[in-house]
């Protein structure tokens, strides 16, 4: 199996491991962002996408956070009450996908010290930032538009 | 024009280096030296400068900010521009022996100087916008801060005035009504 095949395997493997992280995430946007400011989550999925580097991804998220209260808003029924959705989202992205990224590497056999190592290191690490993005922004879009369907029944 | 190798290596140091520098420096300011976050007028002139001007006129800007007289309500910009001047020039010094963006020692004039110029101009702006993005993470909290104690001490008097003080719950489960 070429190395491409191999890193796409590993990804598809966290994504499935991370999944229900991202479905919680993608509730916390819905209550946070709801219908009406869908376009910063496109937003965010747009620089996700294209970006090379995974602190661009971040700053996004810290200047979001920074600008509108709702990216700060905070969930009273969990129990992690401190955090808001941008800093929620961001402490997953930095630390949680940064120990993913390293299993994967672990197993690719990538090390840490040479240059192409770094890069790939860094590139396997976006990749699963895109993933799980893609994965939230698709449970906030159900989010949202279930509770639309559930105030159209009321 | 930097090569896309030279572009390769400069966003792995953005991700890897420059970004938790960058975290890191703000937080020093902040919350080791007690400054106040950067004003947003400075945060747009700083951004919109390295976004697009040449790395010598950043670093102009950067020198112009730190020399000017602040009046003393403003010295933590002066701060701020300080650690700022100290912190390019030894990204400059870098450039060649940590970072590995250009080989062999430094030529002055022609081509060489031009290639550090335009490298620097990237990697400069790269730094800034992880400082300013830092920044407004550390503001929001701080006023945050602010508002909080803010309600403290407006429940603190509103006690105070109405006595509620005398008569809360864990007074009343202490003390001589405990137990």
């Amino acid at each position: 199996m070429n190395y491409e095949t191999q890193v796409m395997l590993e990804v598809s493997f966290e994504a499935d491991e991370f999944y229900p992280q991202a479905a919680v995430l993608g509730s916390h946007a819905a209550e946070a962002l709801e219908n009406k400011h869908r376009s910063q989550l496109t937003g965010l999925e747009n620089i996700a996408e294209s970006t090379s580097k995974t602190s661009d991804i971040m700053d996004y998220i810290k200047k979001q956070t920074a600008r509108f209260s709702h990216w700060r808003h905070t969930l009273a029924s969990e129990e992690n009450t401190q955090q808001g959705f941008g800093e929620r989202l961001r402490a997953y992205l930095e630390n949680d996908l940064a120990q993913r990224r390293d299993a994967v590497c672990a197993r690719l056999q990538i090390g840490d010290s040479s240059y192409q190592d770094k890069q790939k290191r860094r590139r396997i690490h976006l990749l699963l930032i895109r993933q799980f993005i893609r994965s939230m922004v698709v449970e906030y879009e159900y989010a949202v538009s279930a509770g639309k369907n559930e105030r159209k029944e009321r | 024009m930097p090569t896309h190798t030279q572009l390769q290596k400069i966003w792995l140091l953005s991700d890897t280096v420059l970004y938790s520098e960058a975290v890191a420096f703000m937080r020093r300011l902040v919350r080791d030296q007690g400054c106040n976050p950067l004003p947003a007028a400075q945060v747009n002139g700083l951004f919109s400068i390295a976004e697009s001007q040449l790395y010598d006129k950043l670093y102009a800007f950067v020198v112009h900010q730190r020399d000017r007289d602040w009046q003393p309500s403003k010295r933590d910009i002066k701060t701020f521009y300080t650690a700022l001047e100290e912190t390019l020039t030894n990204m400059q010094k870098r450039l060649r022996s940590d970072f590995h963006l250009l080989g062999g020692s430094r030529k002055p004039g022609g081509q060489d100087e031009a290639d550090e110029q335009e490298l620097m101009a990237l990697l400069a702006r790269e730094f800034i916008q992880h400082l300013l993005a830092e920044n407004g993470l550390l503001s929001i909290r701080a006023e945050e801060e602010r508002q909080q104690r803010q309600r403290n001490q407006q429940a603190g008097r509103y006690q105070q005035q109405t006595g509620l003080a005398h008569h809360s719950p864990h007074r009343k489960t202490g003390g001589r009504y405990g137990n």
